[in-house]
C-alpha cells in the first residue's frame, strides 16, 4: 500500500472531520431553536450543545479507532 | 483593516527580520551550545555523532523580534496574545530541556500557554470570537469556546513535539501545514493575525536550514512547543480551527496511534518497546513487538526499511496532501460563504 494506504487512512480522517463539522453545523448550532424554541436560557443551551458536541467528538474517535485497527491489521498484521 | 501597501510592507518587514535573525544567530548557539556540552547523540546514524539542543531560544528570539515590531506597528491584541502564548510554550519546553520531567509535565504546564489568548481577549477583546469557524458555517458557542481554547493549545504544542523523532521532520512539517493556515486566516480571520502568522512561517524556513537532514541543531522541546503552541495559537485568532487540524492531519495522525497504543500519557522515552529498529545499514525497521507503540514513523517503514532521509521525505509528501486537503476544505469554506 506504501504511502497511498496512509493517504488514503488521511483521507478518511479528512471526511470524518468534515462529516462531524457539518452535523454541528447543521444540527447542533441552531439548537436553541430546533430544541427550545428560543424559550431556554444561553448556559443550558450550551450545555446541551457541548453535550451533543462531547459525544461527537467521542464516535469521531470512536470511528478512527475503528479505522486505526482495521489499517494497523493491514500493514503490520496487528 | 489594513490596506494592501501596508499589509505587503508589514508583512515584508516581520518575515524579514524573523527569517534573517535565526538565519544569523543560529551558527553562534550551535557553536555555543557545542562549548558548553549541551548535546545529545544523533541515534539514526553511523558514529551517533553529538549534536546542540536546544535550538529554542533562537527561534523564539527571531519570532519574538518579527512580533514584537509587529505590535508596535499595529497595537493588535492578538498579535500580543499569540506573543505571549508562544512564549510561555517556550519557557514550558526550555524547562523541559534542562531537566528530566514526567509524561504529564508538558501538556499540563501548556494549560498556561492557553491564557493570554483568553485573559486579553477578556480584557481588551479582539483576540478570537465567540464563534468556531466549522468550514460549512460558524458555531455560535460564546461559553464553550473559552475550554476549548484549553484543549486546543495542549495539544497543538504536543502534536509537533511528537513528530519531531528524524533530522528537519519537525521544521519541514511546520512550513507544509503553515502555508494551507497562512492562506485561510487571510480569507476567514484578520490581516493583522495574518501577519503574525508570518513569523512562524518564516522562522521555520530559517531553522530548516539548520535542521534539516543531517541536523546540526535539534529544536528541542523549547523549539517544538513553541512551533506547536503558535500555530494553534495562530488558528483561534484567525478563525482557522478545522483548516489547521486538517492541515496538521500526519501529527495529529501520529499522536492519536501512539495514545490509541499506550492508552496513557507517556513520554516516549519511558516507553520500552521502540516501535522501529535501525538496522545494521543504519535504515530504520518497523518493529515486530506486539509491545511497540503505532507511530506514523512505524507505519512508513513497514513495507520496506527505509532511511532517515528518505522517511523524512515521506512525511512531507503526506503533509503536502493534507496541506491540499486543508485548501479543499478552504475552497470549501469559500464557496458556502458565496452562496
Amino acid at each position: 500500500m506504501g504511502l497511498g494506504g496512509l493517504a488514503i487512512f488521511m483521507a478518511g480522517m479528512w471526511a470524518m472531520i468534515l462529516a462531524v463539522a457539518a452535523f454541528l453545523v447543521i444540527f447542533v448550532a441552531p439548537i436553541d431553536v430546533i430544541m427550545f424554541d428560543r424559550q431556554a436560557g444561553q448556559l443550558a443551551v450550551s450545555a446541551v450543545q457541548a453535550a451533543i458536541a462531547i459525544i461527537a467528538v467521542i464516535a469521531l474517535v470512536f470511528g478512527l479507532s475503528k479505522m486505526k485497527r482495521i489499517y494497523m491489521q493491514r500493514k503490520l498484521g496487528q | 483593516m489594513l490596506d494592501v501597501a501596508n499589509l505587503l510592507i508589514y508583512g515584508a518587514a516581520v518575515s524579514a527580520i524573523s527569517f534573517f535573525a535565526i538565519l544569523l544567530l543560529m551558527p553562534a548557539a550551535i557553536r555555543s551550545l557545542a562549548a558548553k556540552g549541551r548535546v545529545v547523540p544523533d541515534a539514526h546514524k553511523r558514529d551517533k555523532p553529538m549534536i546542540p539542543r536546544p535550538a529554542g531560544p533562537v527561534i523564539m528570539a527571531g519570532i519574538a523580534a518579527g512580533e514584537i515590531v509587529l505590535y508596535l506597528l499595529t497595537l493588535n491584541t492578538a498579535v500580543l496574545a499569540v506573543l505571549l502564548s508562544t512564549a510561555i510554550a517556550f519557557a514550558v519546553g526550555y524547562v523541559d530541556d534542562s531537566r528530566v520531567m514526567p509524561g504529564w509535565f508538558k501538556p499540563v504546564a501548556l494549560l498556561a500557554a492557553a491564557v493570554p489568548l483568553v485573559a486579553l481577549d477578556l480584557y481588551a477583546g479582539g483576540v478570537h470570537g465567540d464563534s468556531l469557524n466549522l468550514v460549512f458555517g460558524s458555531a455560535f458557542i460564546p461559553l464553550l469556546y473559552i475550554p476549548l481554547i484549553f484543549v486546543i493549545i495542549p495539544i497543538a504544542g504536543n502534536t509537533i513535539n511528537s513528530i519531531d523523532v528524524l533530522n528537519g521532520v519537525a521544521s519541514g512539517f511546520i512550513i507544509i501545514a503553515t502555508i494551507p493556515l497562512l492562506t485561510s486566516i487571510l480569507i476567514f480571520g484578520s490581516h493583522e493575525v495574518f501577519l503574525a502568522a508570518l513569523p512562524l512561517l518564516f522562522a521555520a524556513v530559517a531553522f530548516y536550514k539548520y535542521h534539516k537532514f543531517p541536523s546540526r541543531i535539534f529544536p528541542g522541546d523549547s523549539g517544538t512547543l513553541l512551533l506547536g503552541v503558535m500555530y494553534g495559537a495562530l488558528a483561534i485568532a484567525g478563525s482557522s480551527e478545522i483548516i489547521g487540524v486538517i492541515a496538521l492531519l500526519p501529527a495529529v495522525m501520529n499522536s492519536f496511534l501512539f495514545l490509541a497504543s499506550v492508552k496513557r500519557i507517556v513520554e516516549h522515552r519511558q516507553v520500552k518497546a521502540r516501535p522501529t529498529i535501525l538496522m545494521d545499514d543504519f535504515k530504520l525497521a518497523a518493529s515486530t513487538d506486539k509491545a511497540a507503540p503505532a507511530t506514523l514513523l512505524r507505519l512508513i517503514v513497514a513495507e520496506e526499511p527505509l532511511g532517515e532521509k528518505e522517511v523524512g521525505y515521506k512525511i512531507f509528501k503526506l503533509a503536502a496532501f493534507t496541506a491540499l486537503l486543508a485548501f479543499a476544505s478552504i475552497a470549501i469554506q469559500y464557496f458556502i460563504m458565496r452562496l
